[in-house]
């Protein structure tokens, strides 16, 4: 399957609920952001006219927050903190390993969308130093082994067991 | 309900309070709300800014405009502090100054170090702070941040590195244009003005406008130039020359000739900050190379057939003088006739025509103003008895509900357009009536289109009369005004039902109508209404069905309401106003008026022929049948601009004598005998009107190609010639003479801009019988279930060309944009056609035909085509017959037609 289609007419669905409420932009965003997993590019135009707005405004408020994305990501977004606290823990190797293991750069998502890499600068838990979160379930007290064991889990490979 | 004080009464009603304050040790009192800046500016108080502008929301990113609270220590952008009470303001202190020096110095950090070869040179107003508060070097790591150059189109350079992120594109695109196609992208140091997608300018839905050009502080946006480096040497106030919005602009001049365009900083101007591709852009026409600049006579040569030949005016204006009084001493005076043009100004009009009348006797005077835009103008100022001449735009901003009937602001009158946007983004309900999809849909509250299956012709008079109807019925009109000034509603009001009962709404029309029903309830409405409505089919009717809608709703008169027509011309009002129609006096009195006629007389001393002339189909028909025999053309094209040009070609072929005075080289000045290079726009005084209603005087700013003379100069010289023994030396002998023979046009030239005076005696405002009438409902029954191959043309603008394109299709930008001219086709008649992406089609109708490609329009109905007018050298006039120029309306833009695929 490409990642990048999308079902037209469930953001047309989604749309409706939202017309011409201008306030609405950034729940309208996440709403299809969870739905599709990204914003595809394709829906700012209809969101646009829902919304009574310019296309390159709705396009501003995307590219303006980190947590919308234009891409199609992961199945499993992996954010590695790079906040203070775990800095000092040790988090840049955490960072290098999770690269490593990965193949993957900061930003970038693997060719069978398995995978996104991303840092972030605190999960506010920091008690758990050194960090990361996967999706929506957090991993502390990281080291190379606990890190090599977690990424295990989200494998392909392993899932398809 | 006086309308003539609607453009003067435009202060808020809102109470406010006055408050004291000290700004930099001087007292001063401001209103609530003022911002601190605004208040210093009036106060003759200087605070640097690099993000403010006037018609702008203040937005306080630069910070430059930092002051300090000397009470409680607080800095402060002054652009967005509104005043508190007893506060004490420094602007100057050396706090404050060193923090503006380190913005500055941040801001330099990050620009590339280019100015010696940047194009803004000492207009960067980045490059004067910096040396305005002596900042040399910055002393600071430069961090460049270099972005791709962008020149593709022929317009805008966009050179990001040198962006300081004030925002005016930005803001200028949404507040005052409404276009929005740019938009910062991203955050932080990477955030950037970008479009859609990040495309390039002319992938996106920039207009090419200009205005964000205009305002860029820096050199991050420019303006393309051909054949020009540099910053015009000065720059000095005039007129736009292309479409009827009238925009002041601030020409930048170089070796006396136009560089640069730019709007105008005066006040109160009807663009602002505002401009158009057109205007902007297209004046590069001014310094083509086809420019007249000697007089010419044509000469029958041993074996070349005719050339022209080099004369000097004495000679050429007396050969005019001579021939035409020898033709009218042999034929009689109807056997001359004489084209003038809604280009020139009111003083060459009014002499032009004054010309005809006088040492020629005869009314066949006429312009391309008559089938462009003019019949919309006369039938209204039929029906509003002339009560409602002046319509500023600016009332548009404040009017209760506006609606827009066939009207697409963005290909004909752009500034306009940015009225109603503008309008409609503050909350103010918008109705658009039209059969196509235009820029006017996404603010539209209601959009009302013709049923799918209907001809739409044929449909929108139905669904104006039904919209004024259903806003009756809801108790959404304005009885008084009803019973106090108009007649015939009732009557009218059963017809439409009646017709409703026979041609009743489709359920989709019946929507909208409703939503627009509820939109409009009690408002008094400001009806915008496209100048070419009379020129397609049925557009008497449309033109009344929409009249009735004003009047059910109170909006003729009234405050901020009224009937705006959106002239196609710089001077399409002035030139009728000035009688440049066979059957209409100056200040638009009719000919058949035995009165006006009379006083005329008195005024001219001399005998007018109560005959009406010959019109544009007129003249040509009398041409081609001999009867005609001279003609004199004044700054018409009429070859490329009348349609059916080859019949047009012959038919002044046969003439035996033609004079074109006239600025560019053409098919026309081809077949003259004379042939008098006259000036444009901005290298003579004269004053245009403008759709408002608004009189604006210029003048020369540039100078005459070659020996080339203004037009109301050599007009002067052939008067003289002919022994007139009045003498035209000055533009000012000529004013003062329309101040006295046309009563509307009393207060010309006293200011720089006045406004034509509305009707005062036998309206229904001036208290006595006379009553707005109410237009009968004529029926049109629909045509037969049409042939399934026949397509409706539709003649129509794209804002690169005004007209037929005589002069932009001489601007060097236009002709390298050069795309656009395709037909524009919706997609299920692509499919049926069995057309594929690239292909080229044969549009056929009885006349001639075209060949052409072709882009998806989905904003089209089925069965019709657009074609726009002004490219190929106008080749889609082919299309049309002159027999549609014959009375009662010139309907001309819309034809029957087949396409063939090529």
């Amino acid at each position: 399957m490409d990642p990048t289609q999308f079902d037209l007419d469930r953001l047309h669905e989604i749309l409706e609920d939202y017309r011409d409420r201008k306030w609405a932009l950034i729940p309208l965003l996440q709403e299809v952001q969870e739905e599709f997993g990204f914003i595809p590019p394709e829906s700012i135009e209809p969101i646009a006219d829902t919304l009574n707005m310019f296309a390159s405004q709705v396009q501003g408020v995307i590219t303006f927050y980190a947590g919308f994305s234009l891409k199609p990501k992961g199945r499993y977004v992996l954010r590695v903190c790079r906040g203070t606290a775990c800095h000092v823990k040790g988090s840049r190797s955490i960072l290098r390993l999770v690269k490593k293991e990965l193949g993957l750069e900061e930003g970038e998502t693997s060719p069978d969308y398995q995978f996104t890499l991303e840092t972030v600068a605190c999960l506010g838990a920091c008690f758990l130093a050194p960090t990361m979160v996967v999706n929506r379930d957090y991993y502390g007290r990281l080291n190379p082994t606990k890190v090599v064991s977690v990424l295990g889990e989200y494998r392909k490979d392993k899932e398809d067991d | 309900m006086p309308a003539l004080s609607q453009h003067q009464n435009q202060k808020g009603a809102a109470q406010v309070e006055a408050i004291a304050f000290t700004i930099n040790g001087k007292k001063v009192t401001c209103r609530t709300g003022d911002s601190i800046l605004s208040v210093a500016q009036k106060n003759g108080v200087f605070i640097p800014t690099l993000c403010h502008h006037p018609d702008l929301k203040p937005y306080g990113a630069c910070r430059m405009c930092l002051v300090e609270d000397e009470k409680s220590g607080r800095l402060m952008a002054s652009c967005v502090t509104p005043v508190a009470k007893d506060m004490v303001i420094l602007t100057d202190t050396k706090r404050i100054v060193e923090h503006r020096k380190n913005i500055v110095r941040l801001m330099m950090a990050e620009h590339p170090e280019s100015c010696i070869v940047c194009s803004k040179g000492n207009r960067c107003e980045l490059r004067g702070l910096a040396a305005r508060l002596g900042i040399a070097e910055t002393g600071l790591y430069p961090m460049p941040n270099y972005k791709p150059y962008e020149e593709l189109n022929p317009f805008i350079v966009r050179d990001l590195s040198k962006c300081i992120l004030c925002g005016k594109c930005i803001r200028a695109d949404h507040e005052l244009v409404a276009v929005g196609a740019i938009e910062y992208n991203e955050r932080g140091f990477s955030s950037r003005p970008a479009t859609l997608m990040e495309k390039p300018l002319e992938e996106s839905t920039c207009t090419f406008c200009g205005t964000c050009v205009s305002m860029c502080p820096t050199g991050a946006l420019s303006a393309r130039h051909i054949d020009f480096v540099g910053t015009p040497e000065k720059e000095k106030n005039s007129i736009c020359g292309f479409c009827g919005a009238g925009c002041s602009l601030a020409l930048g001049i170089s070796s006396d000739r136009v560089t640069e365009v730019n709007p105008s900083k005066i006040n109160d101007s009807v663009n602002g900050a505002t401009l158009c591709v057109r205007g902007h852009f297209a004046h590069d026409y001014l310094n083509c190379k086809d420019r007249l600049g000697q007089p010419l006579i044509r000469v029958q040569s041993e074996n070349n057939g005719p050339e022209f030949q080099p004369v000097e005016w004495n000679e050429a204006v007396s050969r005019a003088a001579e021939s035409l009084a020898a033709i009218k001493r042999n034929h009689g005076p109807g056997s001359i006739a004489f084209i003038g043009s809604p280009k020139c100004s009111l003083e060459e009009n009014y002499l032009f025509q004054k010309i005809a009348r006088i040492l020629f006797e005869t009314n066949n005077v006429t312009s391309t103003g008559s089938i462009n835009g003019q019949a919309l103008l006369r039938r209204t100022e039929e029906k509003t008895m002339g009560a409602a001449r002046v319509m500023p735009l600016s009332a548009l901003e404040r009017a209760e509900a506006i609606v827009a009937v066939n009207y697409d602001p963005d290909h004909t009158v752009p500034v306009s357009g940015y009225h109603v946007k503008r309008a409609a983004r503050a909350g103010i309900p918008l109705v658009t009536i039209d059969s196509k999809r235009t820029g006017l849909a996404p603010f539209a509250g209601a959009r009302i289109r013709p049923d799918p299956e209907a001809d739409a012709e044929e449909r929108i008079p139905v669904l104006i009369s039904a919209l004024a109807a259903k806003i009756a019925d809801h108790d959404g009109h304005d009885p008084d005004f009803i019973k106090q000034f108009t007649t015939g509603w009732d009557v009218r009001k059963k017809e439409i039902d009646a017709l409703l009962a026979d041609l009743p709404l489709s359920p989709s029309e019946e929507k909208e109508i409703n939503r627009a029903a509820k939109l409009l309830s009690g408002r008094r409405i400001a009806l915008v209404i496209g100048a070419d409505v009379m020129e397609r089919k049925h557009g008497p009717q449309t033109a009344d069905a929409a009249f009735n809608l004003a009047l059910v709703t109170g909006g003729i008169g009234a405050q901020n309401a009224g009937i705006f027509i959106p002239a196609p011309e710089n001077n399409t009002v002035g030139a009728m106003d000035m009688g440049m129609l066979p059957d209409m006096l100056p200040g638009r009195r009719m000919l058949s008026d035995k009165e006006a006629r009379e006083n005329l007389e008195r005024l001219w001393n001399t005998k007018l022929s109560p005959d009406p002339g010959l019109d544009l189909y007129g003249i040509i028909q009398a041409a081609e049948t001999g009867h005609l025999k001279g003609l004199y053309i004044m700054g018409e094209n009429l070859i490329r601009a009348l349609p059916d040009n080859s019949r047009v070609e012959a038919a002044l072929k046969k003439l035996d004598f033609i004079v074109v005075q006239d600025i560019i080289e053409n098919r026309t000045t081809r077949l003259a005998h004379v042939v008098l290079p006259a000036t444009a726009f901005a290298e003579k005084s004269g004053s245009f009107t403008n759709m408002e209603g608004r009189i604006q005087a210029f003048s020369s700013v540039a100078a005459a190609p070659g020996q080339a003379l203004a037009d109301w100069r050599i007009l002067g010289l052939l008067a003289q010639k002919m022994g007139y023994p009045e003498q035209y030396g000055t533009v000012e002998k000529i004013r003062q003479e329309i101040r006295r023979t046309v009563p509307m046009y009393s207060a010309m030239g006293n200011y720089r801009r006045e406004w034509v005076k509305n009707a005062e005696k036998n309206t229904p405002f001036s208290q006595n019988d006379s009553r707005f009438e109410f237009s009968a409902i004529e029926r049109i029954n629909p045509s037969e279930k049409k042939d399934k191959k026949a397509f409706t043309a539709v003649l129509g603008a794209l804002r690169w060309h005004l007209g037929s394109g005589t002069c932009t299709g001489r601007s060097a930008r236009i002709e390298a944009w050069n795309r656009d001219s395709e037909a524009r086709l919706c997609p299920s008649d692509i499919r049926s056609l069995g057309l594929a992406e690239g292909d080229r089609i044969r549009i056929k109708s009885e006349q001639g035909s075209v060949e052409r490609g072709f882009i998806s329009d989905p904003g089209l109905p089925v069965g019709r085509v657009f074609l726009p007018l002004g490219f190929n050298g106008n080749d889609a006039a082919a299309l049309c017959s002159l027999e549609t120029l014959k009375p009662p309306a010139p309907v001309w833009r819309t034809c029957r037609i087949n396409i063939e695929k090529i």
